[in-house]
């Protein structure tokens, strides 16, 4: 392969790039998030400098992405801290589990989404909106929510906002000497966002301590309220925030 | 978090860093590689310049169990590496790898550009058959099969053990978050304190099959050469830079 040929690759491997060139398009992107209140000392750990918390307040979400463009069908769950930038309100995503590559590497790669694999799943059971995540076998997390208990609101301006704001990842990338090679703060907001069903109601969330998947470091003190959204939207690339690397 | 602290993270994400600093130490690693011959022209394709594939068109696919990876843990891996001439040094470029476990598949990627994938790899011993398979998205895309131990081979171990510190290089790519390279860049890194603990020759066979994301057959088996099987303690340690494409290119 010449040499330009390499320069033009979207990723790894050549013979096969594991996604495509961005941005990438999401149809019936669904949504179960759970917000609660924990203890504000851990939310000030685990947000990097310059990030400012805000309250006590921070989400766990469950997502069901069965149509992502150069993605696939894929199950994801994340934990989300609000915080601002600047003065401007954010929402930085500390930890992301999902189960299956190009997400993950592209996730990783591109934005600096902090992807790991783990198994998470989205499901109505019953009368119960339900999430689940395994990581390495073991039962980490489930969020349950009613079922669409205020099917005829049709004011879905807040979520619309919610989504639409900013999103803020801490993208770290090691040169081959083990140095860093990029250490920066990423943002990007999703486009073309248009809501297809928006729910709240009652939920709870069990979050289980486990090394590698420490999502319950934000410990729950109460479980405030649920949302259940589904969508399309666009995710572009991003911009860089913040360069730790540059003096 | 304190910005010292950002600067100190091995990796993403902050909260559980997916992989901690190298060296990556192993232990009992066994490896089964099955070579073949393949048409020359599609090798010459799959190359990245300015290495150069080698003139037999030999192709190396790897099966390897790792049961106790420091930082990894316990994972298998399926691959094929291309044996080529960097400025006329000898070295192995990985094409193609596949493995079950996430962070060797992220720091594979991020610090050396291993071009690895989730996907099913095994290798075991089936009654008389050392036997590896690969499915990736719920599909067998690879089959090697080999005799068990038929015999030892020639070579003293310390010998095997000198062979494995031939330079091994990647093609490393990551984007900018515009959607730009930021890195581009054929590296390479030497496996360090080997011992090996046995290493056998045994016929083999090799069935592939053709996969859109899981390509392993595009490199066709023109002649099957030989198993080999072996199992060794060994270092993964960091790397350098053989080649960067986005400043050592010419305008």
């Amino acid at each position: 392969m010449k040499k330009n040929e390499v320069l033009a690759l979207p990723s790894m491997p050549l013979q096969s790039p594991t996604y495509p060139v961005g941005p990438y398009r999401f149809f019936n992107r669904q949504y179960l998030t759970i917000n609660y209140h924990t203890d504000p000392d851990a939310i000030r750990e685990a947000l990097p400098e310059p990030l400012e918390p805000v309250g006590d307040i921070v989400a766990v979400q469950w997502l069901n992405l069965p149509d992502g463009e150069g993605f696939g069908a894929y199950e994801a769950a994340a934990q989300v801290i609000p915080c601002t930038f600047k003065g401007e309100p954010c929402n930085f995503v500390s930890q992301m589990y999902v189960n299956n590559t190009p997400p993950l590497a592209g996730g990783r790669e591109i934005w600096g989404y902090p992807m790991k694999f783990g198994q998470a799943t989205l499901k109505v059971s019953g009368d119960t909106l339900t999430g689940n995540l395994h990581y390495a076998g073991e039962h980490v997390a489930m969020g349950t929510m009613v079922y669409k208990h205020d099917a005829f609101r049709k004011d879905w301006s807040a979520e619309k906002e919610m989504l639409s704001r900013k999103q803020v990842t801490l993208k770290l990338i090691p040169d081959i000497d083990g140095t860093p090679a990029i250490a920066q703060l990423v943002g990007v907001k999703f486009e073309d966002v248009v809501i297809k069903g928006a729910w709240t109601g009652r939920a709870r969330l069990q979050l289980t301590p486990s090394v590698n998947c420490p999502m319950a470091d934000l410990p729950v003190i109460s479980a405030s309220a649920g949302l259940h959204i589904v969508t399309d939207m666009t995710l572009p690339y991003g911009h860089v925030l913040h360069d730790y690397l540059v003096k | 978090m304190k910005v010292e602290q950002i600067l100190k993270l091995p990796s993403m994400p902050a909260a559980s860093p997916s992989y901690p600093m190298g060296p990556y130490r192993f232990i009992d690693r066994e490896f089964m590689i099955v070579s073949y011959i393949t048409d020359h022209e599609m090798l010459r394709r799959v190359v990245p310049e300015p290495l150069e594939p080698n003139p037999e068109g030999l192709v190396l696919y790897e099966w390897i169990r790792m049961p106790d990876s420091s930082g990894f843990g316990d994972y298998t891996e399926s691959g094929i590496v291309i044996p080529c001439l960097f400025n006329g040094e000898p070295v192995n470029f990985t094409a193609q790898m596949y493995l079950d476990d996430e962070p060797p598949i992220s720091a594979g990627r991020e610090i050396w550009g291993f071009p690895k994938k989730f996907a099913y790899p095994k290798l075991e011993v089936c009654s008389d058959t050392l036997t590896g398979t690969l499915h990736y998205a719920g599909q067998l895309v690879a089959m090697g099969t080999m005799g068990y131990k038929h015999k030892a081979s020639p070579e003293s171990l310390e010998t095997l053990a000198k062979n494995m510190t031939k330079t091994s290089c990647n093609l490393k790519i990551i984007p900018d978050v515009d959607g730009k390279p930021k890195i581009c860049q054929l590296v390479a890194y030497n496996l360090t304190d080997i011992t090996v603990k046995g290493s056998w020759l045994s016929p083999a066979r090799l069935s592939l099959t053709p996969h859109v994301n899981a390509p392993v057959a595009d490199l066709p088996i023109k002649e099957i050469v030989g198993g080999k099987h072996f199992i060794a303690d060994l270092t993964l340690p960091h790397g350098r830079v053989l080649f960067d494409y986005i400043k050592d290119q010419a305008p």
